[in-house]
């Protein structure tokens, strides 16, 4: 374990004598700097905090280089959590694909891989995330819809058929603990099938509690205590049983998309997270067993500096957290992985090629802001589901990003500009003070149980829609820089056929399954409930008999009852 | 109308959709433009909808979908609308819902439809002007 400086003891970056000329002869600027000629009476981040017009060495007196910054691979990991970075690996090109049955997926999945896409990312439809079957009735016109359907294990043969997945990553976005526990378990079931060991695989899940008790919510769901419970299921049976695998991405994307600013984002993220390294520890494991494998997901969202420095605060207030709460032996627990996803609440329906530009900023504060793996949307963002071409220019964004700035040479290469290193810092204390004050409520589960978190993501969300509609906010093509006559009508994604589909295999494998093996698998997780055991270990096992993801949710929610989210 | 004077809408989500985003904003910002909200939260079946909707004595139903299903969906509300005689309840709504299918709608009876990026007032103008 590394000495850890007080932080009393810290040497700035430049000397004093130096830093009172150069404080001197900022207020004369300052003095004579023609306020009256700004265009804005005020200038600030999108999530509201000020932007000065000039920042100099005195914006980071204070700065410590060895504590603040410090290495890439190193804490306080600021600079980068692995000590090579691009120049040894860039982020993974990880582009989102699902719709339709997944006979349908695994052609996108192919074409991208074909394309030269680094890695999978599959979501899944709507019924599938909510854990019915195609052919719930509550599933009414949804199956196939904003992702693939997967009701069973022959499902999850299919998705992957002909895809090396011993040696590609792949993300399975079942982003509510219901669906993770039954999907991921087809994944694993799976791959055990093909005769690879679960240890070997790469990849993850995002698994994630506030996706399902206060996220795009709905009524029914699982109480915030059971999600919670599923979530950390999965994350103790990876840590046993795959060691490879990231079975938590804490969904920051999806809060932010949801509504709430940059430094909400990451609050939010990091209180679930703490949360489950505390179940994980009142479970007997030790911190170092799981905490390297904790994965987060991060928005792109437009204020580009904003975004960079989000990004830098996290690493370097996650490392410090974890350092200060657990005493890890490894610093890997102290490493804060992220994937990207550029904003799709960006994007417009008006005017949507102008989406490949927005898109293509937001990636480059990803990049910038050192991203391990990142999903660039769509053109047709606000419109459908990808089409191959604006799936395929987005890949395409990606690459020239990575192969024509070069801005992957240098490591962290907007560290030490005076304003970037000024931004991260107040970003990294707005961060911690909402941390505490979610400490201060009882914890995360709490806060959700109370409606708390609900509030925050929707007054979040009505304050920037009054910034657009005042114009504070501008967005080219909505309330600027409109056009009656759109210039450029894309083609608009079809989803292929998916009910009829689905009925029928699922028809087929209920009349042709062991019956009796699959009633007892169901049973032995109505047993693993009440004796309050791992379920995905049991949940493994149950769909190898052929039952159904709806099936398994059913006993699910028969066991421990349902809850009905506050609305606002 | 209902005896307060102000405007009844429902803000519905219907099928498995969760971005309610849009549809909270919406629904607060009518709410601040002096008309009554219920606020149905997600995951309603058309069957819910249509019930909530004449329990409530609403003027109008907006619903918000952007999971594709839009041409299954809005056709069963009026259709369900249409049974229980009470079609002259608005039926208005928002998302991912390209042009073409957008006017489809329109022609089955469907008020308008609303794209991301609408300015909220242009809703309430719209359902003040609609339903004056």
């Amino acid at each position: 374990m590394s000495d850890h400086p007080s932080r009393k003891d810290r040497t700035g970056l430049y000397r004093e004598e130096a830093l009172g000329r150069i404080q001197e002869a900022a207020a004369q600027w300052s003095r004579d700097y023609p306020r009256e000629r700004e265009r804005l009476d005020k200038f600030t981040t999108l999530s509201g905090l000020t932007v000065s017009p000039l920042y100099t060495p005195n914006s980071n007196a204070r700065l410590d280089y060895l504590q603040d910054l410090g290495f890439p691979g190193q804490e306080p990991f600021t600079r980068g959590v692995y000590p090579t970075m691009y120049r040894g690996r860039t982020w993974t090109q990880r582009q989102l694909a699902g719709y339709g049955p997944p006979e349908e997926t695994n052609k996108r999945y192919r074409f991208l891989l074909a394309a030269g896409a680094q890695g999978i990312n599959g979501v899944f439809d709507y019924p599938t995330l909510r854990g019915y079957d195609s052919d719930d009735p509550e599933a009414f016109a949804d199956a196939g819809r904003g992702g693939v359907a997967v009701d069973t294990l022959e499902d999850m043969q299919t998705l992957f058929e002909g895809i090396p997945i011993d040696r590609i990553s792949v993300s399975l976005v079942t982003c509510q603990p219901i669906c993770n526990i039954s999907i991921q378990s087809m994944y694993f079931a799976n791959a055990l099938a093909r005769g690879l060991s679960l240890h070997d695989l790469a990849g993850t899940s995002q698994n994630d509690f506030l996706m399902e008790t206060a996220v795009s919510i709905a009524p029914r769901v699982s109480p915030p205590r059971v999600a919670f419970k599923l979530s950390c299921d999965a994350i103790e049976f990876c840590a046993r049983y795959a060691k490879g695998w990231n079975p938590v991405s804490f969904a920051g994307y999806n809060y932010r998309e949801a509504g709430c600013n940059a430094w909400q984002e990451v609050a939010l993220v990091m209180a679930n997270a703490l949360a489950c390294i505390e179940d994980m520890l009142r479970r007997g494991l030790r911190i170092d067993d799981f905490a390297p494998r904790l994965s987060f997901f991060f928005s792109a969202h437009s204020d580009f500096f904003e975004e960079v420095c989000k990004y830098r605060a996290a690493r370097r207030l996650w490392s410090r957290l974890i350092q200060e709460r657990f005493r890890p032996g490894n610093p890997r627990s102290q490493a804060l992985r992220f994937h990207v996803q550029t904003a799709g609440v960006a994007l417009t329906a008006q005017q949507p090629l102008n989406n490949i530009a927005r898109a293509a900023y937001h990636a480059m504060s990803a990049a910038l802001g050192g991203a391990q793996s990142v999903h660039v949307d769509g053109f047709d963002e606000a419109l459908c589901t990808p089409t191959e071409l604006a799936s395929l220019t987005a890949l395409r964004t990606q690459q020239i990003l990575q192969l024509e700035t070069r801005i992957t040479h240098a490591i962290d290469p907007l560290a030490g500009s005076f304003f970037v290193e000024h931004l991260t810092e107040e970003m990294e204390k707005h961060i911690a003070r909402l941390i505490d004050e979610i400490d201060g409520r009882g914890g995360v589960v709490k806060a959700v149980e109370e409606g708390w978190v609900h509030r925050i993501i929707s007054d979040s969300a009505y304050k920037y829609q009054q910034a657009v509609e005042s114009g504070e906010i501008p967005v080219v093509g909505v309330n600027c820089h409109r056009m009656a006559e759109e210039p450029y009508r894309p083609e608009i994604f079809a989803v292929p056929e998916t009910l009829a589909v689905q009925e029928a295999k699922l028809k087929r494998i209920r009349t042709e399954r062991n019956s009796g093996r699959a009633g007892q698998a169901l049973d032995d997780i109505r047993r693993c409930a009440e004796r309050d055991g791992n379920l995905m270990e049991v949940i493994v096992e149950a769909v190898k008999a052929e039952v159904s993801e709806g099936e398994i949710s059913k006993v699910l929610k028969e066991i421990y009852g349902t809850w009905n989210p506050p609305l606002f | 109308m209902n005896p307060s004077g102000k405007l009844r809408i429902l803000i519905a989500k219907p099928g498995l959709d969760g971005h309610d985003r849009g549809a909270k904003v919406v629904a607060r910002a009518l709410s601040n433009a002096g008309m009554e909200v219920i606020y149905s939260g997600l995951h309603q079946t058309p069957e819910l909808i249509v019930n909530t909707a004449v329990d409530e004595d609403v003027d109008a139903i907006g619903l918000s979908i952007l999971s594709g299903a839009h041409m299954t969906i809005f056709p069963r509300i009026l259709d369900l609308l249409k049974e229980k005689g009470v079609e002259d309840i608005l039926v208005f709504g928002g998302g991912t819902i390209p042009k073409k299918d957008r006017l489809a709608l329109e022609a089955m009876g469907v008020g308008r439809i609303f794209t991301p990026g609408t300015d909220t007032r242009v809703i309430v103008d719209y359902l003040k002007e609609t339903l004056g």
